[in-house]
């Protein structure tokens, strides 16, 4: 009797370790020893052959890491435009919206994590040079009445267009960086913009450093999330806020059908066509399912240590922003 | 008078042709970008700087045992004393995966060897 409910959770194992569980609730199921995902065997067998997802393959820890490094390496000259063909130009509507969550003062210091073309970045410097623009226009307005030593005094100093703002964009895939460090130059961003090839779950930055940490559609791709958003912790600065912009679950069903329907029959072949590789595109698509949903990792990031985290769904819950403090 | 009608049936005559030399104008322009562009995507090439602005520095540290680094001019590196591993900086990013540090009593053994 145990034979074939053995066979049944061997297959099932490759779906995750949710599903498994669910197996072997089932009652005369469950022996001594303890179910793990690889079937009735001890965990200290368990903890040797760790596995995690890829996309919808059950592949080893270790393995992970290179595996999805190979997969930015590959889109990264077409990230952008595939980005764009994908989501139908809406992702920069979701850029948008994180930064107008974060609403930046002048003096932030911002760390963009698996931010490599750049982004948030980009969007980060604009935002903080328009308020600053702001800032100072609207001084300049209450001071009407200016002597012209005071004047020339304005325009001998240099002052600095962000106002101190910094960003510092960290992702582990060489070539990502590349891409976005040459959009940078192309489009004209130099101050206050640093690269740093870095491992999100061993980050070389010290502690409580800055202000506001960004991870945009980085976070589902890390092999082991719960050190990444340690990291996140340890790095910001007390009162920092921890900004999480990541595919999340549909909540309504009938979106939820022609969502699917388009990750995996339009996706793939768009991929093919434009960039060439439709396995990149395929793993893309599988990782977003495999991605806790709101609530899940609502509570991953509570068990980090962040606070008053709360989450906002943007087109019924394709994607997610998911925000939390540092006290 | 009719100077003007000779000229403008000449432009008229030659107008067939107008399309087959745009076509064949635009398809210069495609494969070889001229000069200018030229210079400008070789800019561009160059651009990217290639050094490190030690104002880095004051952000980043060893990601494994969190202490400051030091930046080494001569070999571009950031180097951490205290577990003698030194991070290589290529294209000016800094790469502090740990798995890329090189330790340096490699680099002194090499060295000897190379001095024998």
């Amino acid at each position: 009797m145990a034979a074939p409910r053995r066979r049944s959770l061997w297959s099932c194992c490759g779906h995750g370790w949710s599903w498994a569980t669910r197996c072997c609730r089932v009652p005369g199921l469950c022996s001594s020893r303890t179910w793990g995902p690889l079937g009735a065997w001890p965990l200290s067998q368990q903890k040797r052959a760790a596995e995690t997802h890829f996309g919808f393959e059950t592949v080893p820890e270790e393995e992970k890491g290179g595996k999805v490094y190979q997969v930015f390496e590959n889109v990264a000259k077409k990230y952008d435009v595939m980005n764009d063909m994908m989501s139908l130009g809406i992702h920069r509507v979701w850029k948008d919206l994180l930064i107008w969550k974060m609403h930046p003062l002048p003096g932030t210091q911002l760390l963009d994590v698996a931010g490599g073309t750049g982004d948030i970045a980009f969007r980060f410097l604009n935002y903080v040079q328009a308020q600053h623009q702001r800032k100072q226009k609207r001084q300049l307005r209450a001071q009407q009445n200016l002597s012209w030593e005071e004047i020339a005094k304005k325009y001998q100093k240099e002052e600095d267009p962000l106002g101190g703002s910094l960003v510092m964009v960290c992702d582990i895939n060489r070539e990502m960086l590349k891409v976005g460090k040459q959009k940078a130059m192309d489009q004209g961003y130099r101050a206050g913009l640093s690269w740093v090839l870095g491992d999100a779950e061993e980050l070389p930055f010290d502690d409580d450093k800055f202000d506001v940490y960004t991870i945009a559609f980085g976070i589902r791709n890390v092999t082991h999330i719960d050190q990444a958003l340690q990291e996140a912790h340890r790095v910001l600065k007390p009162g920092g806020q921890f900004l999480c912009l990541e595919f999340s679950q549909v909540d309504n069903p009938f979106v939820s059908r022609f969502y699917d329907l388009y990750s995996f029959q339009v996706i793939p072949v768009l991929g093919e066509v434009i960039a060439g590789d439709w396995k990149s595109y395929q793993y893309l698509v599988e990782s977003i399912r495999k991605f806790p949903n709101q609530e899940e990792f609502k509570e991953m990031i509570e068990d980090a240590g962040f606070q008053k985290v709360t989450y906002e769904s943007l087109t019924k819950g394709i994607v997610a922003i998911h925000s939390g403090f540092k006290f | 008078m009719a100077a003007m009608l000779s000229a403008v049936c000449s432009r008229l005559a030659w107008a067939p042709r107008a399309p087959r030399t745009v076509w064949a104008l635009t398809r210069r322009c495609l494969q070889a970008p001229g000069p200018r562009s030229c210079a400008k995507q070789s800019e561009r090439a160059e651009e990217p700087p290639r050094t490190f602005h030690p104002s880095l520095l004051e952000f980043l540290v060893c990601p494994l045992s969190k202490k400051p680094l030091r930046y080494e001019a001569s070999t571009n590196e950031l180097i951490n004393e205290e577990l003698g591993i030194a991070y290589p900086i290529i294209d000016g990013i800094p790469n502090m995966i740990p798995q890329a540090a090189r330790t340096m009593h490699q680099k002194k053994k090499q060295e000897e060897v190379e001095q024998h």
